[in-house]
């Protein structure tokens, strides 16, 4: 009861008109600056804390919740509209999102993207009100191996929804792999395919790769289509809003984004693009419009988005009831909290209700205010996509580039995103899926190091792997991932199977 | 709405004041690290304790800094404007990843701030103390898992100096390196590992929480407020601090560096900084002249032992 | 851009020379693999899984994937392409290149403006004269946006020391 008293009062103080206000000034800045691809969240927190320093502890709180949720949320408006992931978190809305919008959908995927986000932030929030401490302890329990357990299968589910095992899915995928390679190996410390060029030595930005693979790679692609290819896109074909058949696919999907968002974000070691991914390839399967996908479904992008929501809030789990920063943006969100006097440990629960609730109270808030601010933006979101193409892709490729060199202002990096946007192009040409290629470039390095820590700490005995019961039902489910599309392509319904993957891009 | 906030951000940009550019200070890692954070900190400090009218940061990330000294040391030099953070664990990237350009290349300033080790372990585990630790290495290094950062990081080079003391093969330690200070500690509290190693700012939630067991400290005394022995007083001759510096560019003149320390002398000295410090929580470790260069050079010295040792560097 | 409809010519015995190449640039990659991780075989430390171990499995899976895309490309599995034209692709690769060269002498707006102009070019707007001067006039709004909101330091140019010589 008392929880419940701390989160009213929280709501009572944040809802104030100035502090509503606040919310709304941090949602917007956040947004701004979390959609400049290469620029994600944990940056646009870093850069944009000391603007909160000048309020008042209530204040600046509520902004920085603002700022968080919109640095999160910025993101997926460019992957929807452009095909530019924000972040690596928004890469897989990119996939559907963006063909929804060259359809003329542009304004339900950008809908169902913010609807399911404030969902998503919602649930996740609440959960992270009265079911943190439980969560906090599953999280505990994952340790490598059962984080490897969970690599596995997340790669069979994935590779599975993005080319059902077909030549060049799969060789997109290793490609993927290889890239991830190259740099400091984490547990040794020894160079690998660096080439003894420095740069290369902390591997291949993930956001670099999907800026270069997205957004160049395309532009590269619809150049080389010259005249042939229509002048401008159409904006909007049929209703801007979500019908009733769209939020009937969507709410399904946000239900199920959140529940596999959530707990991912919180594990130490989750992270918010795995919970995208599972998130996508469940839709895949239980779609009853899997034609669509590939080609612009709803679902696919109304998952993944939900998901990312409620991983952020999910972050906050370990950091809130264990003081454990476990991404990048938490550990600047712990700089912030200490800027408040809040020490986040295990305590800070029972020593600092008031401060605590009043985050979550402002956290509610901001998710409410990205809404608010997001939705009536959509009809001229969409408006964006009418620009003649020579300014659209000219403008695509000035704001891909600008949050390269705002992360990272080095010839070197620029360098990486023509070599890759190169690659990328010639992949379309011979029509290999992209995605895997993002797949391999961030599961590859989590499913090694997970593995080596987990043999490295059994001294080499390798029944670790599957002697605990998590990580056992994990691999378990991912054998029969891997077995059952077999068995049922035996039987015969293969060709309808494969087919689906043909339509790939 | 958008109108307001052009209008909001014009009014901000405005009401900042305008002055030439004293300092620019590059911190070579991505905005939001230590380095990042204390470069912030200086260039807020010396403009707020007017020592500095205008004072710039550059982040230059990548390779534990050594592309950041790389291009500070090659474009800024003879600058006198020109500034850099780094810290300790740039002097085991330099010698990890065969930097060219090394801590010699810049003119150090001073020593600004500073975090000791700690070892803890899981409140359920039977080691009480540093010499059931030993113990338990000597009789199986390889059992003994220490969870803790980066390969070649602060931490690793602290359980490699404990076991080489101890007199067990430090090759031998079976280190586990984790991406990030709260993975390695979600680690420790999961008692997937035997023990852990991190700055002592990082468990001190957990340690007063009761979660964590602190067995030591990396200091050279013990610390203020903190119950738990030194490494020296159980045994072991190890002391170790990782630390944050300011240097200044290469190829500048006796008085522009007598210039440049009187500046960071003042800051030092400021309440703004000490304040600062507090917030933060970070350490004052304030150390410059020879004797900060005398330490320098030790520190730098006994890093490349260690990691030879630990067979990192060969 | 369908797949499905490629089987046209499944009895022609001619290989899809494309797809030779995929697969020699496939082993190529799998063979750098294996050379640049043979040094650290060995220092594995407990783990019986060491560094070189997964770059080696990754080098095989890429040879296999290699074997594999020569005899989809002898059965001409390989889907048919689209025309591509060259030009608009070279202009945009021009607007990339100029911005890497120009981005530490001439600074952030003018090598961005650069890219911006050239790539505009690629989609047909050829008047250089004008696409690239409004190119770097909105690059320079967004260079001062960023170094006065953000405190970001984009690369700063002779434009970006003028503008900021405006306000002292």
């Amino acid at each position: 009861m008392t929880t419940f008293d701390f989160l009213m009062q929280g709501l009572v103080s944040a809802a104030e008109p100035m502090n509503l206000f606040y919310a709304l000034i941090g949602v917007t800045l956040g947004t701004m600056v979390g959609v400049l691809p290469g620029i994600g969240p944990a940056t646009t927190v870093a850069l944009l804390l000391p603007v909160t320093y000048q309020l008042d502890p209530t204040g600046s709180l509520i902004m920085f919740a603002g700022i968080y949720y919109g640095g999160m949320y910025g993101g997926s408006t460019t992957s929807i509209l452009l095909n530019t992931p924000g972040e690596s978190a928004s890469i897989v809305t990119a996939l559907e999102g963006n063909k929804m919008a060259r359809k003329g959908r542009g304004g339900p995927a950008l809908a169902t993207a913010a609807i399911g986000s404030f969902v998503a932030g919602l649930i996740a929030t609440l959960a992270l009100a009265f079911i943190a401490p439980y969560i906090v302890k599953l999280a505990l329990v994952f340790g490598p191996r059962e984080y490897f357990a969970l690599m596995v299968l997340a790669f069979v589910t994935v590779s599975s929804a993005f080319g059902n095992s077909s030549l060049r899915g799969l060789t997109s995928l290793f490609i993927g792999l290889a890239l991830s390679l190259v740099g400091i190996d984490q547990l040794t410390g020894q160079n690998r395919l660096s080439f003894g060029v420095p740069d290369l030595l902390d591997g291949i930005e993930v956001t670099t790769m999907a800026v270069a693979m997205f957004a160049i790679g395309e532009t590269l692609y619809i150049a080389a289509q010259g005249a042939q290819a229509p002048d401008r896109i159409e904006a909007v074909k049929g209703s801007v809003w979500m019908t009733a058949k769209d939020w009937s696919r969507s709410w399904k999907a946000w239900l199920r984004g959140t529940v596999i968002g959530f707990p991912i974000g919180a594990m130490p070691a989750g992270g918010a693009e795995i919970g995208t991914f599972l998130s996508y390839a469940t839709e895949k399967k239980l779609t009853k419009h899997p034609e669509e996908f590939g080609d612009g479904a709803i679902e696919g992008v109304a998952g993944p988005e939900a998901a990312n929501n409620a991983s952020a809030a999910g972050t906050l789990v370990p950091l809130l009831t264990l003081g454990l920063p476990t991404s990048a943006t938490a550990a600047i969100m712990l700089a912030g909290f200490q800027q408040y006097g809040l020490q986040p440990g295990p305590l800070l629960f029972a020593t600092n209700p008031q401060l605590v609730w009043g985050l979550i109270a402002s956290l509610l808030i901001a998710n409410f205010m990205l809404l608010v601010l997001n939705l009536p933006l959509v009809g001229l979101w969409v408006k964006l996509l009418t620009i003649p193409k020579p300014w659209l892709y000219g403008g695509i490729l000035m704001f891909a580039t600008l949050g390269t060199i705002g992360a990272n202002p080095s010839v070197f990096e620029l360098g990486m995103l023509l070599v890759f946007g190169l690659l990328a192009y010639i992949m379309r040409v011979f029509d290999y899926p992209i995605a895997p290629v993002i797949v391999g470039l961030i599961l590859g390095p989590l499913a090694e190091q997970q593995l080596r820590r987990a043999l490295a700490i059994s001294q080499g005995d390798v029944t670790v792997l599957v002697t605990s019961p998590i990580a056992a039902v994990l691999l378990l489910l991912a054998a029969l991932a891997l077995i059952l599309p077999l068995i049922l392509r035996a039987r015969g319904q293969g060709n309808a199977l494969s087919q689906l993957a043909a339509s790939e891009d | 709405m958008k109108h307001f906030l052009l209008t909001t951000i014009l009014a901000g940009a405005v009401a900042l004041p305008a002055y030439a550019a004293d300092y620019s200070v590059m911190a070579p890692a991505a905005p939001g690290g230590g380095w990042d954070q204390t470069a912030r900190s200086l260039q807020t400090v010396l403009q707020q304790e007017k020592i500095s009218k205008k004072v710039q940061v550059i982040n230059v990330p990548g390779a534990g800094g050594t592309i950041g000294i790389a291009q500070f040391a090659s474009q800024q030099k003879g600058n006198p404007n020109a500034l850099m953070v780094t810290g300790y664990v740039m002097v085991g990237a330099i010698l990890t990843n065969k930097s060219p350009v090394t801590l010699k290349d810049v003119t150090p300033i001073a020593r600004l701030t500073g975090e000791y080790e700690a070892i803890v372990v899981p409140a359920s585990s039977d080691i009480k103390s540093v010499a059931d630790l030993v113990a338990k290495l000597k009789a199986n290094p390889g059992s003994v898992s220490w969870g803790g950062g980066s390969a070649g990081g602060t931490d690793h080079i602290t359980a490699g100096l404990i076991a080489k003391t101890a007199g067990v093969d430090p090759t031998k330690v079976n280190y586990i390196a984790f991406s990030g200070g709260g993975e390695a500690l979600a680690a420790i509290l999961g008692g997937q590992v035997t023990a852990g190693i991190s700055s002592y700012g990082e468990m001190e939630s957990q340690v007063k929480a009761g979660t964590l067991r602190l067995i030591a400290v990396s200091s050279d005394k013990r610390i203020e407020g903190v119950d738990a022995p030194t490494l020296k007083e159980s045994g072991l001759d190890v002391v170790i601090q990782n630390w944050r510096m300011v240097a200044a560019a290469p190829g500048i003149t006796a008085e522009q560096k007598a210039a440049i320390s009187a500046d960071i002398e003042k800051l030092e000295k400021s309440k703004g900084w000490q304040e600062t410090l507090k917030t933060k929580g970070w350490s004052d470790t304030y150390l410059s002249g020879p004797a900060f260069d005398e330490q320098l050079a030790k520190d730098i010295a006994s890093t490349e032992t260690i990691l030879k040792d630990i067979g990192l560097v060969k | 851009m369908s797949g499905s409809g490629n089987k046209t010519s499944v009895t022609q015995r001619r290989p899809d020379w494309a797809a030779l190449v995929i697969a020699a640039v496939l082993v190529a990659v799998a063979v750098v693999i294996f050379f640049d991780v043979s040094h650290l075989r060995g220092a594995s430390g407990y783990s019986q899984v060491g560094p070189a171990t997964i770059p080696d499995w990754i080098a095989a899976c890429l040879v296999g994937l290699a074997v594999w895309t020569v005899f989809a490309g002898f059965r001409r599995d390989f889907p048919a392409r689209e025309k591509q034209e060259i030009a608009p692709v070279a202009w945009v690769v021009a607007g990339l290149l100029s911005q890497m060269i120009l981005i530490r002498i001439a600074g952030f707006s003018v090598a961005t403006g650069c890219l911006f102009g050239l790539a505009a070019a690629g989609f047909g707007a050829r008047r250089l004269w004008i696409s690239i001067p409004v190119g770097i006039v909105i690059s320079l709004a967004i260079w001062w946006l960023f170094s006065v909101v953000l405190q970001l330091s984009l690369p700063a140019g002779p434009l970006e020391n003028l503008l900021e010589g405006l306000f002292q």
